[in-house]
């Protein structure tokens, strides 16, 4: 999750023709590519969707560094394969169908920038919900500020250490109960200068005042 | 363990449509249940406490691939309408980094929400008898999340003559064979080929590690519930049902 960071600054700062698309096309990109992947049981087929997706990902150069982001949903697909009583053709179907579903979508996220995303997702959702995911993921930057300052707290107290397990179980969970009171403090602030800015119940992009 | 970390594609239509359905047709009821000032004030904590369960989900504790939730401490923070609605964005973001797939959103949200809403009442009820803050947060959060464990099972069970048919279907069938409409069609053409589809192992596999997961979330939610009693007692509202 400390790659979100960078991701954002990927999504912002890239210049290839991928990042310059406009995010509706994108997301419509994505959804086709999510239809592809319910509807799709042909292993060539959805190895050849991966494969173009692949491609698109190193054509439009995202940094190599976030690739490992799309392998990491195959830690759990490798637990549901034991439903399958180890079957090649069910394994290497789930696994280009999860490849391809993430891929997809971190490529979305490697490619455009967060507010670009909630603007297109406000057309066409509860504008409540879009507000709630938009501070969710405003908080986690916050969050993760508080949580880099935690990791050296934590660090000078010992850290994470197999020798001594429950020691290194107090020292998460007080960096956790940490992490949510500033999380809480934070948001009262928050919604104070939020109000102090007119929050109405929704937030307005620069769209908004174009349509007016 | 809770989380159904399914990709895309994998369950069937009808099972992750209904999922989405319940959970919007949940989402709108809690809406209009909840007065929108109320909401509105409490947005700012809801994306705070979303953001703490996306972040712990992101610490994987080794070598058995297990993650914190937070469900329950949220839960016991949020109430049970908002921690719906926070399960939901969570889903939602987890989905965007491929953790679960994205048709499965409403499957992990009812799931979810299940063990952040039994979590709420069950510490509530633990508390009210027991009047003991530690063995009233690791009950809620162990049963809360074997219950939610058992609910995904459920789920995934619901499954498996999707799975068989997945397995049984012939290759070679072409490059771009569309198969929404064929679920119900196909099977007669399985019969006679043996169920290999054995949702025992995956039981037998996922209880345990579960189970070990139930204890340590519990632990950890007891400390942390510990912390913030100890800095900011009022966030948890005992007070007033203590007395």
């Amino acid at each position: 999750m400390i790659q979100l960071s960078y991701l954002d600054y990927a999504a912002v700062e890239g210049k290839s023709w991928l990042h310059r698309l406009p995010a509706k096309v994108k997301m419509v990109g994505v959804l086709f590519v999510l239809f592809g992947v319910v509807a799709w049981r042909s292993l060539p087929g959805l190895l050849i969707l991966y494969l173009l997706l692949v491609t698109l990902f190193f054509a439009s150069r995202v940094p190599r560094k976030i690739f490992p982001l799309t392998l990491y949903p195959l830690i759990f697909a490798s637990l549901f394969i034991l439903i399958s009583g180890f079957q090649l053709r069910f394994i290497l179907l789930v696994f280009l169908k999860v490849l391809s579903g993430s891929t997809g979508v971190v490529l979305l996220l490697a490619t455009t920038s967060y507010p670009s995303i909630f603007s297109v997702l406000d057309k066409i959702l509860p504008s409540l919900f879009v507000t709630a995911l938009f501070l969710t993921y405003r908080s986690m930057f916050i969050l993760l500020g508080v949580l880099e300052e935690t990791q050296q707290a934590l660090h000078l107290r010992g850290g994470f250490q197999w020798r001594s397990p429950w020691r290194s179980l107090i020292n998460i969970s007080n960096a956790f109960g940490h992490l949510i009171i500033k999380g809480i403090d934070a948001s009262e602030a928050m919604y104070e200068s939020m109000l102090l800015r007119g929050f109405q119940g929704r937030f307005h992009d620069r769209g908004d005042k174009e349509r007016e | 363990m809770s989380h159904i970390h399914l990709p895309d594609g994998v369950l069937p239509i009808w099972l992750w449509v209904s999922g989405w359905m319940v959970s919007v047709l949940a989402w709108i009821i809690l809406l209009r249940m909840t007065e929108k000032k109320d909401v509105s004030r409490r947005l700012p904590l809801l994306g705070m406490m979303a953001a703490t369960m996306v972040l712990g989900a992101s610490v994987e504790i080794l070598p058995i691939a297990y993650h914190v939730n937070l469900t329950v401490i949220s839960g016991i923070l949020l109430g049970p309408s908002l921690i719906f609605m926070a399960t939901f964005i969570v889903n939602v973001i987890l989905a965007l980094f491929g953790h679960g797939g994205i048709t499965v959103i409403g499957l992990n949200t009812l799931v979810l929400s299940m063990e952040g809403v039994l979590g709420y009442f069950l510490f509530r009820l633990f508390w009210k008898v027991l009047k003991k803050l530690t063995i009233a947060t690791f009950l809620a959060t162990f049963l809360a999340l074997a219950l939610s464990t058992f609910a995904m099972i459920g789920v995934v069970g619901l499954g498996v003559p999707h799975y068989e048919e997945l397995i049984h279907q012939e290759s070679g069938t072409g490059i771009f064979n569309f198969e929404l409409l064929r679920e119900k069609t196909d099977h007669h053409a399985m019969e006679g080929t043996g169920k290999e589809v054995d949702l025992k192992r995956f039981v037998a596999v996922v209880l345990p590690l579960g189970c070990l997961g139930w204890i340590l979330e519990g632990v950890i939610t007891c400390l942390i519930i510990r912390y913030i009693h100890r800095l900011r007692p009022d966030l948890l509202r005992l007070k007033s049902e203590s007395s």
